[in-house]
C-alpha cells in the first residue's frame, strides 16, 4: 500500500516570461494507500498539474512530492521507475492507441518496464479481466472497436503496469451510464483486489458520491478542503461556493434538513437515501 | 508551453504599415525587392538603407525584434560575404598569400552585398511579415491572385488549406505535447537511446497524431458541409477590402523610392557595381 | 403545446438506415422510424453510445440519406430523387447542427471570421454577414472575443462560437450532437442557456442529443432512441416515469426521480413523481411531517431555495 505525499508545493507555468502563471500555491496533501481519492475542483483550478507532478511529468518550481517517503526527484535519471510506479491515465486515453492489435497495445507499457514475456502475458490477461474486456477482442485493430471498447483498452493498458498508485483523470467522460458503470467496478475491482492508492480526477459529483472513499477539493491552485467523502458533501454550502455543482441527491436532503426534518447528515446516494427514507417513513406505520 | 507559441513573424500593432491592405502590402514587397536590387552605387545603396530605416521607424517593430529574426540567416550572409570577398577580382590586390588575392573592390562589393541582404530581410519583414497577419496574408494572395482562377488555377482552395492549416497548428501541437506525456506516462523515452531508437519511439506518438487529424479532417468536412461550402462556388466575404488613401500614398512612396534609385544611378557619381 | 392540431415541420415515415461493415454485412442502426417534429419543440434525444442518434441528426440535415423511408421538411420531401444540389444546401441553411468537439467545426484563425463562415458560403451580402455575426456575437455573449483566435477559447467559448456560426445562417431549426459531452460543468451550463435562449427567445427549434439526465429535463420533449428506433416519447414526466424501461435499455433517470420510484416501490404512499429536488422536498415534507419532528411542516409546501 503505497502513499504519495506533497510537501508545500508550487508550480509556476512559463516562470520569467511574461505569461508566468501560477498553477499550483502551496499545496500540501497526503493520497493515503487502500482507498479511491476523488480530486475535483472546476477547470483551472490545478488538477492536471497536480497529477501530472505526482507521476514526474513535471517537476514542481518548488516543494518535494514523496512516493513512499522517498523523494521522487532524488535520482532524476531513475524518474521513469517513478512513472512505472505511479501509473497516470490522461483524459480521452483511447486517443493514444496505437499498436495493431489490443494485445500489443495493453502490453506497451509493461514491455517498457523490461519485464520477460511470460510476467507481460499474466499482466495483459489481468488488466483486460479487469476492465471487462472481452479476451476474443485482443487480436483485433485498436481502431475498429467501439468508443467505450478503446476507453477500456487503454486504462488496461496503465493497470497492466500494476501501479502502487494509479490516477485517472475524467475516466468515464462522454460515456453513457453502463459504459461508466463498467469503467468504475473495474478500477473499484482493481483497487480492491491490489489494495492499491486510486486517485480519480473527476468533475462529476455524482459520480464520487457513488465511487470515492475521500475527496481533495482544489481551488484556484490550492487546496481546498480535504476528509472522508462524506464528510465534504455534508459541507456542500462550501463545494457550491467554489464553483462545484452537488448532486441532485444532496440537494434534496439540504432541503428536507433545512426544512427541519431530521434526517441523517451522511446520505448522498440514492441507494442511501431510499433505504433511510423508507425507514424514516416506515416508522408511522411499525 | 508549447502552445504558447506564435506562428510566423506576426507582431501586432496599429501602424499605418500594419492597416494597410494586404495586397497593397504584397505588392509593395515586391516594389521594395525591385528597389532594392537595382541599387547601383554608394549613393543609391545609402538612400535605400535610409528608405529601409525610414520604414522599420514607421512600422514601430523593435530594431531587436528584426535582428533577431534574422540570427538564423547570419551564416547564409557571412558565406555570401566571404565569397564575394575572395571572388571579386580587382586592379590591385590588397593582400596576396598563395592562391588567395583579396581586393579592395572585393571588400567594397562583400560590404554592399551585406547591407542589401540586411535590408531586403529588414524592409520585407516590416513591409509584409511583421505587420501582416498570417489569415490576412494569405487572405490578400487569394484576392490579388483571384484573376488566376481563371485560368483554372485552385486559388481559392489553396486559400481555404492554408486558412485551415493555421487554425489547426496550434490545436495540433497541443495535441502532440498531451501525446507525449502520455506514453511518457507509459514508459516511452524520447530523449534517450542512439538515434534509430529515438525514432523508433516517436512512433507511439505519430501514429496516434496521424490517426487524430484524419479524425479531425473527417469532422471538419463534415462541420464545413453543414455550413453550405461548396468551394468557391457563390461565395461572398464578410471583410472587402477597399483601397484607402493610406494605401495608394504607400504605392506613390514606393514608386518614388524605385525612381529615386534610378536617377541617383544615372546621375550620382561613384562606385557602381 | 397541441401538436395534434398542427403540420409537423419535420417527418419521418417507415426510415430506415444501415452501415456497411468492414466485413460487408449491413448494420442496422434505424429500422422502420417514424417521427414528427413540430416548429418550436425543444427536443431531447436520449440513448446509448452507438444507438443512432447521431445518425438520426445527420439524416435530418442530408449529410447521410436513408436507405428507404420518406423524410420532409417543411413539406419538402428530402428524400425525393429530384432534389437538385441546390435544394440540398437549402435543406442544410435550415437545419443547422454544432457538434461534439469544439475543435473540430472552427474553420478560421479569428472568431468573427468563423462566423461569418457560413453566410460567406451562401453568399450573402458583405455588409449583411457583417450585420448578422455581430448579432450572433451578442446572442451567444461572446462580443468581447470577436478578434480574439479560437485556440484562446476555453470548450465552453468555443462550443459558443460554433452556435453563433450557425444562426448567422439564420435557421430554424439547431441539432446539438452531443454538443456538450465534452465540456466542463461551466461550459455545460454557458452553452445550455445560450440553447435554452434560443429556443425561447428566437423560436429556434431545437434537438439536443445528450446523455446528461439535467440537460434533458429542460426539453419539452424527450425522445429516447433504443433498438433501432423511437423507444419513448413523450414530455420529460411521462418519460422519466418509465423508469424501469429507461433502466432496461442502459440509460438514468434523474437521481430524485430514481430515489421516489424506489420509495413508491418500497411500499410509501403517497408520491407522484420527481424531476427535480425542489419537486421531491414538496412531496417528502408532508409525508416526513407526519413520521418524524419537523420543525415547521409548512415550510413543506413551498419551495426553499438552495443554498
Amino acid at each position: 500500500m503505497s502513499s504519495i505525499e506533497l510537501q508545500n508545493i508550487n508550480y509556476i507555468y512559463s516562470a520569467g516570461t511574461p505569461f508566468e502563471k501560477a498553477a499550483l500555491t502551496d499545496v500540501s496533501v497526503t493520497f493515503g494507500g487502500g482507498v479511491i481519492t476523488g480530486l475535483i475542483g472546476h477547470t483551472g483550478s490545478g488538477k492536471s498539474t497536480l497529477v501530472q507532478l505526482m507521476n514526474g511529468l513535471m517537476k514542481p518550481t518548488s516543494g518535494t512530492v514523496l512516493l513512499d517517503g522517498k523523494d521522487i526527484w532524488a535520482e532524476p535519471k531513475k524518474i521513469r521507475d517513478v512513472r512505472f510506479r505511479v501509473g497516470l491515465c490522461f483524459q480521452y486515453p483511447e486517443y493514444q492507441l496505437f499498436e495493431e492489435s489490443v494485445m500489443l497495445d495493453i502490453a506497451y507499457g509493461p514491455k517498457n518496464m523490461g519485464l520477460s514475456d511470460a510476467e507481460v502475458k499474466r499482466r495483459v490477461a489481468d488488466a483486460v479481466r479487469f476492465v471487462g474486456l472481452d479476451p476474443s477482442l485482443m487480436q483485433k485493430s485498436p481502431f475498429d472497436l467501439s468508443g467505450g471498447q478503446k476507453r477500456r483498452v487503454a486504462i488496461a493498458g496503465i493497470i497492466a503496469m500494476e501501479p502502487e498508485v494509479l490516477i485517472l483523470d475524467e475516466p468515464a467522460a462522454g460515456l453513457d451510464p453502463v459504459g461508466r458503470e463498467e469503467i468504475f467496478g473495474g478500477v473499484r475491482a482493481f483497487q480492491r483486489e491490489r489494495n492499491s492508492t486510486v486517485i480519480i480526477v473527476s468533475h462529476s459529483m455524482e459520480d464520487m458520491a457513488r465511487y470515492s472513499d475521500e475527496l481533495v477539493v482544489m481551488d484556484h491552485g490550492r487546496v481546498h478542503m480535504t476528509g472522508r467523502t462524506s464528510e465534504i458533501f455534508r459541507r456542500s454550502g462550501e463545494l457550491t461556493k467554489v464553483g462545484l455543482d452537488v448532486p441532485q441527491i444532496t440537494r434534496l436532503m439540504n432541503i428536507l434538513r433545512n426544512a427541519g426534518a431530521e434526517i441523517p447528515d451522511d446520505i448522498f446516494t440514492v441507494d442511501r437515501a431510499a433505504e433511510e427514507l423508507t425507514k424514516l417513513l416506515a416508522e408511522r406505520k411499525g | 508551453m508549447l502552445k504558447d507559441i506564435t506562428i510566423g513573424q506576426y507582431f501586432p500593432g496599429s501602424s499605418p504599415l500594419h492597416r494597410a491592405d494586404p495586397r497593397v502590402k504584397i505588392i509593395l514587397t515586391v516594389m521594395y525587392i525591385v528597389g532594392i536590387f537595382m541599387a547601383k552605387n554608394v549613393w543609391s545603396f545609402v538612400f535605400a538603407v535610409v528608405f529601409t530605416a525610414a520604414l522599420v521607424i514607421i512600422s514601430r517593430i523593435p530594431a531587436k525584434t528584426i535582428l533577431r529574426g534574422m540570427k538564423p540567416l547570419i551564416y547564409v550572409i557571412a558565406f555570401t560575404a566571404i565569397i564575394n570577398i575572395f571572388w571579386t577580382k580587382g586592379e590591385k590586390p590588397l593582400v596576396e598569400w598563395k592562391f588567395i588575392h583579396i581586393y579592395a573592390e572585393g571588400l567594397q562589393f562583400a560590404a554592399l552585398m551585406i547591407v542589401r541582404i540586411i535590408a531586403l530581410l529588414a524592409g520585407t519583414g516590416v513591409v509584409l511579415t511583421y505587420t501582416t497577419s498570417p489569415i490576412a496574408l494569405t487572405d490578400g494572395l487569394e484576392r490579388l491572385l483571384g484573376p488566376l482562377k481563371k485560368i483554372k488555377i485552385p486559388v481559392h482552395e489553396f486559400s481555404m488549406m492554408m486558412t485551415i492549416a493555421l487554425r489547426f497548428i496550434p490545436t495540433l501541437i497541443e495535441e502532440t505535447d498531451k501525446i507525449m506525456s502520455a506514453q511518457k506516462a507509459r514508459g516511452a523515452s524520447f530523449d534517450s537511446g542512439s538515434l534509430p531508437q529515438r525514432a523508433k519511439a516517436l512512433i507511439p506518438v505519430m501514429i496516434p497524431l496521424f490517426v487524430s487529424a484524419f479524425r479531425r479532417a473527417d469532422d471538419l468536412a463534415v462541420a464545413m458541409e453543414c455550413r453550405c461550402y461548396r468551394g468557391d462556388v457563390g461565395r461572398t466575404r464578410m471583410t472587402e477590402l477597399h483601397m484607402k488613401p493610406l494605401d495608394w500614398i504607400l504605392l506613390a512612396a514606393f514608386a518614388a523610392f524605385i525612381a529615386v534609385t534610378v536617377v541617383i544611378n544615372i546621375f550620382a557619381p561613384g562606385f557602381s557595381i | 403545446m397541441n401538436n395534434e392540431q398542427k403540420t409537423p415541420y419535420i417527418s419521418l415515415r417507415d426510415v430506415c438506415f444501415s452501415y456497411d461493415t468492414e466485413s460487408g454485412e449491413k448494420n442496422e442502426v434505424l429500422k422502420n422510424v417514424s417521427l414528427d417534429i413540430y416548429k418550436g419543440e425543444f427536443i431531447a434525444v436520449l440513448g446509448r453510445n452507438g444507438s443512432g442518434k447521431s445518425t438520426l441528426a445527420k439524416l435530418l440535415n442530408m449529410i447521410l440519406v436513408p436507405d428507404s423511408g420518406t423524410i420532409t421538411i417543411g413539406g419538402h420531401d428530402i428524400t425525393s430523387p429530384d432534389m437538385t444540389e441546390d435544394d440540398v444546401y437549402e435543406v442544410r441553411r435550415h437545419i443547422g447542427m454544432v457538434f461534439q468537439n469544439p475543435d473540430n467545426q472552427l474553420v478560421a484563425t479569428v472568431v468573427e471570421e468563423d462566423i461569418a463562415f457560413g453566410c460567406e458560403n451562401l453568399g450573402v451580402e458583405p455588409s449583411e454577414i457583417r450585420r448578422r455575426v455581430d448579432e450572433a456575437l451578442e446572442t451567444v455573449n461572446m462580443t468581447a472575443f470577436a478578434r480574439h483566435s479560437p485556440h484562446q477559447l476555453s470548450g465552453g467559448q468555443k462550443q459558443r462560437v460554433a452556435i453563433a456560426g450557425i444562426i448567422a445562417m439564420l435557421p430554424d431549426t439547431i441539432i446539438f450532437d452531443e454538443s456538450t459531452a465534452m465540456l466542463d460543468p461551466q461550459g455545460r451550463d454557458e452553452v445550455m442557456q445560450t440553447i435554452a435562449r434560443l429556443n425561447r427567445d428566437m423560436g429556434i427549434t431545437v434537438m439536443h442529443i445528450t446523455h446528461n439526465m439535467n440537460e434533458a429535463i429542460m426539453a419539452d420533449r424527450v425522445i429516447v432512441i433504443a433498438d433501432c428506433g423511437v423507444y419513448l416519447d413523450g414530455t420529460p414526466r411521462e418519460v422519466f416515469s418509465s423508469v424501469e424501461r429507461l433502466q432496461s435499455v442502459g440509460l438514468d433517470v434523474p437521481q430524485v426521480t430514481d430515489l421516489i420510484y424506489r420509495l413508491k416501490k418500497n411500499g410509501v404512499k403517497g408520491l407522484d413523481d420527481a424531476l427535480d429536488p425542489d419537486e421531491a422536498a414538496a412531496q417528502l415534507l408532508p409525508l416526513l411531517a407526519k413520521t418524524i419532528p419537523v420543525k415547521d411542516a409548512a415550510l413543506g409546501a413551498r419551495k426553499i431555495p438552495v443554498s
